[in-house]
């Protein structure tokens, strides 16, 4: 066998679709195996653009003429699946005759395998969107449960390491008769009204820079200065209290229930923490806690009772008078306040 | 949480293979391949892939109303769904998929059959 004839063999039986095209005629003149297996031999027309209507032939001439190459796809179906080749045309060497070779690439897995990344793709790119949306619900509500510098600590070490708050005021609450109020209304009217006052509290000490910690039942708890420090604690307790109290009253002169809010404020310093390991939530104790709890169980519906703790922490925008001394034992030590704003007329804010 | 198949079988790096060997049976079959005379690549690509990837617990979005929606004009038989059934079973062996794991893909398959012979 000549080298000529093996290498003709070799070019039949390629799996490359080989043609050679006059570029006189635009007609081929060699056709492969596998060129014919795809487009059709002797039998099928030999006109280029028979065989491949949507080639843009004028390109084609312009490109070649100039010794450069032209390339283009064409899809067709072999049995029912679709195949795309890729054709390269180029300018065969010698100068006397106009001559291209047509060389036919099939690409048909490439095509596919770029569709299956694509769905692929799409897929995980969804799935992405929706566990960020669940990653945004679970940040959303633990930072309901605890405050977003503990929140921020808790994601890079899973832990919060209790924090010592020197100078803070703490807020508490709760109603007088809570007990009758409970027996005399439906449960879910009360839970109700509570949420209903409890997120106007929310809304009011935000404004004013406290922040709640916790509510159990009709208790209600916020304290100002953790876990970012603020200057104005007390202030910012005191104005939240006044405010509460203002909010109710007017809330209780259109709603059947009057609730008689007592308030109780003391200011000193707190430990800050995430307790639990399974169940956990962000709590605030310590001396302020302490003293603002025994505060407000000498506060009379509707007031607010004072820690000494918090009274040289406020200016004369507020006016404290001495509470009498309790007479129920066990009783605080401290003497008390009974705290209220000084001209109430001019106090500007919500509620 | 115990690992769905298309993570024991080593993700989309092989079910990418096993998406285009069932590909290129679905056409080649005489039986179900004329289903697919008509269907675009892409369009078919993408519906096994996320066929493949449902049957194996990857991250699809197949729902029921889904397949259902996709089938319920075309004239699906018995034999159709069985020689589907087949087909995957086939491939799935193919990739040295462990029998007691098909037997759990085939099942997945067959809890769908009323939803396309019923359409």
């Amino acid at each position: 066998m000549t080298i000529e004839a093996i290498n003709e063999q070799l070019l039949r039986a390629i799996g490359v679709g080989v043609a050679l095209l006059d570029l006189e005629t635009l007609e081929l003149s060699f056709r492969n195996d596998t060129f014919m297996e795809w487009f059709g031999g002797p039998e099928a027309s030999a006109r280029l653009a028979d065989l491949f209507p949507t080639l843009d032939i004028e390109a084609l001439g312009a490109e070649l003429s100039d010794g450069g190459k032209f390339t283009a796809e064409t899809s067709f179906k072999l049995k029912r699946r679709r195949m795309t080749v890729a054709m390269d045309f180029t300018r065969a060497g010698n100068a006397g005759e106009r001559i291209a070779v047509l060389v036919c690439q099939n690409i048909t897995r490439i095509k596919e395998l770029e569709s299956m990344i694509d769905s692929y793709s799409m897929m995980v790119e969804r799935n992405t969107h929706e566990i960020k949306r669940e990653k945004e619900q679970v940040e959303k509500l633990l930072l309901n449960m605890m405050p977003r510098s503990a929140y921020e600590e808790y994601k890079s070490f899973g832990v919060v390491a209790p924090r010592i708050f020197e100078s803070v005021s703490v807020l508490t609450l709760d109603f007088e008769n809570f007990d009758r109020i409970l027996e005399a209304n439906d449960p879910a009217v009360i839970v109700s009204e509570l949420n209903d006052i409890y997120t106007a509290f929310d809304r009011i000490g935000e404004q004013f820079g406290c922040e709640r910690v916790r509510t159990n039942g009709d208790s209600y708890f916020a304290v100002s200065g953790v876990p970012d420090p603020v200057l104005d604690h007390a202030e910012s307790v005191a104005k939240a209290a006044v405010r509460f109290l203002r909010y109710l009253s007017r809330r209780n002169e259109s709603h059947p229930i009057r609730w008689q809010a007592r308030l109780g404020l003391a200011s000193g310093p707190v430990v800050g923490s995430v307790v639990g390991v399974q169940k956990y939530i962000y709590d605030v104790f310590g001396p302020a806690v302490e003293r603002a709890t025994r505060t407000r169980t000498r506060a009379q519906g509707m007031t607010v009772a004072a820690h000494p703790s918090i009274r040289d922490l406020l200016d004369s925008r507020f006016t404290l008078t001495p509470l009498a001394p309790a007479k129920a034992q066990p009783e605080p030590r401290e003497d008390l306040f009974l705290l209220e704003e000084s001209n109430p007329a001019t106090a500007t804010g919500p509620a | 949480m115990e690992k769905s198949l298309f993570d024991k079988y080593g993700g989309f790096s092989t079910v990418s293979k096993i998406v285009m060997r069932l590909y290129d049976k679905l056409l080649d079959d005489d039986d179900v391949g004329p289903f697919f005379d008509d269907v675009d690549m892409p369009r078919l690509i993408d519906h096994q892939t996320k066929f493949v990837a449902t049957l194996m617990g990857g991250p699809a979005s197949f729902t029921d109303t889904h397949i259902q929606r996709a089938h319920h004009n075309l004239d699906i038989e018995p034999l159709h769904f069985d020689r589907l059934k087949d087909l995957i079973a086939e491939t799935l062996e193919e990739f040295d998929v462990a029998p007691e794991d098909i037997e759990t893909v085939l099942a997945a398959f067959e809890a769908r059959r009323s939803l396309l012979l019923d359409a």
